[in-house]
């Protein structure tokens, strides 16, 4: 299995929101449902996830509680803000943006006059 | 409310440590579970996941980190609520007591005020540096006699030169007197400018620079060459309308024409006010040892040396001089004094008394503070011991009495800044011309501020918490029993007479204000009543001076004159003279006198008398009577055998109370004449108040026609100073290029010379109603609280025949106990603190029994009718509902 490409700055916090966005999700759900999404494309390194998970906390896009897993763990969970929701929205206007622009110019043949 | 509530525990509770390890563990565990499930036995399943992982360190280190951010910024705006939330509950409880809440405020308003602004100008006016280079350093030097006891004495040029070329403690030394000129040019008003003539190294030695321009040149010192002059910044400004190139020009002064060499910067001036300087010239040959006609020398120390040093050195200087010229140098020699006090040296002493006093009123504010939240604990005991009942914490209950204190002590310290700010502004109308002196930045000093303002809010603070808290830590349930009576704990009777014993100390305070007061205030009425001798309702003064270039002695005599007779026809005008100074100007020439036939007196038991030159009407013009003899006449202009007037005092230090008519007086050096009496005249106050009356000598102006004279107007007018046009206009129909100034009435003269007395009569004066309201506010306070504290014994009294009268009295025989104790001990430390006054006082004893009697008297009305108030509502009480109460 080759080392999957690294994240662009930021890209990171736009899946994460929009992972949440379905749900409170603790973080391993976070990790395993980008990767089954990307078809393992994209494989969250934990080592980045949870420094982000933290990040988006603290600049209150994201919240968390405690609660009981299954195996009776105290399991983390984060759930989107409204403040996070918002964030999300013009995030991925942007991001779609980006993407189409960079789509456009690697789908030209000819050079521009 | 609650969803903070739930905040505060989570911020205040949580361990972000194990969160960040339960949740590593978490994931790690779902890993494993899932790699099991994919087929992988648990060991192997472990070491994957633990691998997959990574760094679990590094993770857990970033997540603590930003967890600790979360978590301060939580805190943090967790305790600005808690905060804004005391803050409300503080002002609703705050408004329930409007009474308290406002005469705290403004108790400690008026304490952090009144004291801020007077230890601000304080500091501004003695201690914060002169604005000249290295002040410290400066000293100002004039001429002392031991043998006479002068002091402040001017110098002569020959004494000066030897103390400029020998003197090895000083930088340098540099000669000054005083002057004024005319300035006239085609283009503005002619006016008259005061400055002085200044020896070239005196700026330099002052250590200012011109802003334009340059210094005067010691060759500039030289008669023939000393047509220059260096302009303020405030005339340059005015009169020149900031011209940059005016170095170079010429303007007219004194009717010649002087080149500008600079301009001086606008925060200098010299020596107190002056718009224009010119060179020091003279000419050594014409200059003697005793002729001391100059106003003094500035002089720089060499880094290092003290005045004494300083003194010592010029002193040698002079005992050598003495012995050189034991006549004119006998006991003579520099007097030395810092600049500082010689610029605000009578300003010192009164100083010191308003800090000590402003001292007494704040200590009267913390004390009326304690008093306020003392009664304030005490009521509110009963309320605190209820709480903590109901089961709120100690430090709930610490958290919201110090925001109480913390409110009142925030209103009161606003309040008090912007009463300092007024204060010191208003300070500056305490000066004669409504005007601090150049050197005086009058400002609100920052360090005085914080000093009062933490002092007060100290002592809200701690008396407004303590009381109220011990009344909390003790049994609830024994201040719940203790009921309608208020008061918690066992430390109630402590209390009380902790209060009794705080408005004690206010009476006494404000008892010993009150007796320093009245005896400045009473000075300033004895020297405000001091008969003058003289008339001062009804008089226009102003002086002018004539260009000695234009004017010769005779042409001088006919422009007054002819001056004179222009004003005699003006309407309401009685009467137009003029003298060379008149009286409260300032203006005071005096010389040695001798009576013909009488031996030449002993070195240092001659006779000064006050001479000057006056016109025939003068004593007439300012309501002098002649006591003996005859008046002037316009015939009196003999130079060879003059005649003149003198006064009472001259005829009895003079002519030892005999009768002076045609004996004749020497006045002055030996080339000047001898003159016989003519007349006597009423003796009448001329230098300043306090000083004492001396021996004066008239002489007919028309011997010597002063180019410089004061003209005098009386007038029926009611304002004298209607006259002011009709005068200018005379003069100028006569002279386009003449300059009127010094115009004042003589009533004016009289109130400015006075200023000092007054402003202290009415600092102390307003020092003393605060105190007393102050102190009536505590015994106020005591009182209502120990009447509404004895309401059921009252009661009791009442439903068991007591009058009210027999109320009352009760009442009054507790006030009356704590105002007589006050009262004793404020009369015993007045007694002690006017002694600090004595320089001060004029006319009036410091242990003056007229003012220790009434102090007391007055003191006890006001603080006995504080008092009525509550009594009052004692008498009122009605017994069945007052023992029904609880």
């Amino acid at each position: 299995m080759t080392r999957p490409t690294d994240l662009l700055q930021g890209t990171l916090d736009l899946l994460i929101l929009k992972t949440l966005s379905w749900g409170p999700a603790h973080g391993y759900a976070v990790a395993r449902w980008i990767e089954q999404l990307t078809g393992e494309v994209l494989r969250i390194g934990e080592g980045s996830l949870y420094p982000a998970l933290h990040r988006l906390e603290e600049r209150e896009w994201v919240a968390s509680s405690w609660q009981l897993s299954n195996t009776n763990r105290r399991t983390k969970v984060y759930r989107l803000t409204t403040k996070g929701r918002h964030q999300l929205r013009s995030e991925a206007g942007a991001w779609t943006q980006f993407v189409d622009a960079v789509y456009k110019v690697l789908k030209t043949e000819e050079q521009p006059a | 409310m609650s969803d903070r509530r739930l905040r505060y525990f989570e911020f205040w509770r949580r361990d972000p440590r194990r969160d960040v390890d339960d949740e590593i563990e978490f994931h790690l565990e779902a890993r494993v579970a899932d790699l099991v499930t994919k087929g992988l036995s648990p060991t192997e399943a472990r070491r994957q996941a633990t691998a997959e992982f990574g760094d679990a360190r590094a993770v857990r280190e970033q997540a603590l980190a930003i967890d600790h951010r979360i978590l301060r910024r939580g805190r943090r705006t967790e305790w600005w609520l808690d905060v804004l939330r005391d803050a409300r509950v503080s002002l609703r409880s705050l408004r329930r007591t409007p009474t308290f809440a406002v005469t705290a405020v403004l108790c400690a308003a008026l304490g952090i005020g009144v004291t801020a602004a007077i230890l601000s100008a304080t500091y501004s006016i003695l201690i914060r540096p002169l604005p000249y280079a290295d002040a410290g350093r400066l000293v100002a030097v004039y001429g002392e006699n031991t043998v006479r006891g002068y002091h402040g004495s001017n110098i002569s040029w020959p004494d000066y030169v030897s103390w400029r070329d020998n003197a090895r403690t000083f930088a340098s030394i540099g000669i000054w007197t005083w002057t004024t000129a005319t300035l006239s040019d085609d283009a503005s008003e002619a006016e008259r400018a005061y400055g002085a003539l200044v020896s070239a190294n005196l700026f330099p030695t002052l250590g200012v620079r011109p802003i334009l321009g340059r210094y005067f040149t010691r060759d500039e010192e030289t008669p023939g060459r000393d047509a220059v002059v260096l302009l303020s910044h405030r005339l340059w400004q005015r009169r020149f309308a900031s011209d940059s190139a005016i170095v170079g020009k010429r303007i007219m002064v004194d009717g010649r024409a002087n080149t500008v060499v600079g301009v001086m910067p606008a925060s200098f001036n010299f020596p107190d006010r002056g718009d224009i300087w010119l060179p020091f010239s003279v000419t050594p040959a014409n200059e003697e040892h005793g002729n001391r006609g100059y106003a003094g020398a500035i002089g720089r120390l060499k880094p290092g040396y003290t005045i004494e040093q300083g003194t010592a050195d010029l002193h040698a200087i002079d005992a050598n001089l003495e012995r050189e010229f034991p006549v004119e140098n006998r006991g003579w020699r520099a007097e030395v004094k810092s600049m500082r006090e010689d610029l605000v040296g009578d300003l010192e002493q009164p100083l010191k008394v308003f800090v000590a006093a402003v001292a007494l009123v704040l200590l009267l504010v913390c004390a009326n503070l304690a008093n306020l939240m003392l009664a304030r604990g005490t009521t509110r005991a009963r309320e605190m011991a209820i709480r903590t009942a109901l089961g709120a914490s100690r430090r709930y209950l610490t958290m919201q009495l110090i925001t109480e204190s913390l409110l009142i002590a925030a209103f009161g310290g606003v309040l008090g800044i912007g009463i300092a700010w007024w204060g010191v502004r208003l300070l500056r109308f305490a000066f004669p011309d409504q005007v601090p002196p150049f050197f005086i930045s009058l400002t609100l000093d920052a360090p005085a501020l914080g000093f009062v303002a933490a002092l007060t809010l100290a002592t809200g603070i701690l008396f407004g918490t303590v009381p109220a808290l011990r009344a909390s830590r003790a049994d609830p349930s024994a201040a719940l029993r203790e009921g309608a009576r208020g008061a918690g704990g066992g430390g109630s009777v402590h209390r009380s007479r902790l209060r009794s014993a705080l408005v004690v100390a206010e009476i006494a305070f404000s008892a010993v204000l009150l007796v320093g007061a009245m005896l400045l205030v009473r000075s300033y009425q004895n020297l405000a009543a001091t008969s003058l001798g003289f008339d001062e309702k009804g008089i226009l003064s102003a002086r002018v001076a004539l260009p000695e270039e234009t004017y010769s002695r005779a042409r001088t005599k006919v422009f007054f004159d002819e001056l004179f007779a222009r004003l005699r026809a003006e309407p309401g005008v009685t009467a137009v003279a003029s003298a060379q100074g008149i009286p409260f100007s300032g203006w005071n020439v005096q010389s040695e006198t001798r009576i013909e036939g009488t031996p030449k007196p002993k070195p240092g038991e001659e006779l000064i008398a006050h001479f000057q030159f006056v016109s025939p009407d003068y004593f007439k013009a300012i309501g002098v009577p002649l006591v003996r003899g005859r008046w002037f006449t316009e015939a009196d202009h003999d130079t060879l055998n003059p005649v003149v007037l003198v006064n009472e005092q001259m005829v009895k230090k003079g002519f030892g109370g005999a009768d002076p008519i045609g004996k004749r007086v020497h006045v002055g050096g030996d080339k000047d004449p001898t003159a016989t009496v003519v007349g006597v005249v009423r003796d009448f106050r001329h230098y300043r108040l306090p000083e004492p009356m001396g021996p004066a000598v008239y002489f007919p102006y028309a011997l010597y026609p002063s180019r410089q004279q004061a003209i005098v107007i009386r007038t029926t007018r009611a304002d004298p100073h209607t006259l002011t046009t009709p005068l200018r206009n005379a003069m100028r129909a006569l002279d386009p290029r003449l300059a009127l100034y010094q115009v004042q009435t003589f009533d004016e003269a009289v109130a400015t010379s006075l200023w000092r007395q007054r402003l202290q009569g009415n600092v102390l004066s307003i020092f003393a109603i605060l105190a007393v309201v102050l102190a009536c506010t505590g015994l106020y306070g005591v009182i209502s609280y120990t009447v509404a504290e004895r309401t059921r014994e009252v009661g009791v009294r009442m439903a068991l025949g007591a009058t009210r009268g027999n109320v009352l009295a009760l009442v009054f025989a507790q006030s009356g106990r704590l105002v007589v104790a006050g009262i004793a001990l404020g009369l015993v430390a007045a007694f002690f603190a006017t002694r600090l006054l004595e320089t001060l006082l004029y006319g009036i004893r410091p242990t003056d029994l007229t003012t220790f009697f009434s102090v007391p008297a007055c003191l006890a009305v006001v603080a006995l009718a504080a008092a009525l108030i509550p009594a009052r509502r004692a008498t009122k009480v009605d017994p069945i509902i007052a023992m029904r109460a609880d």
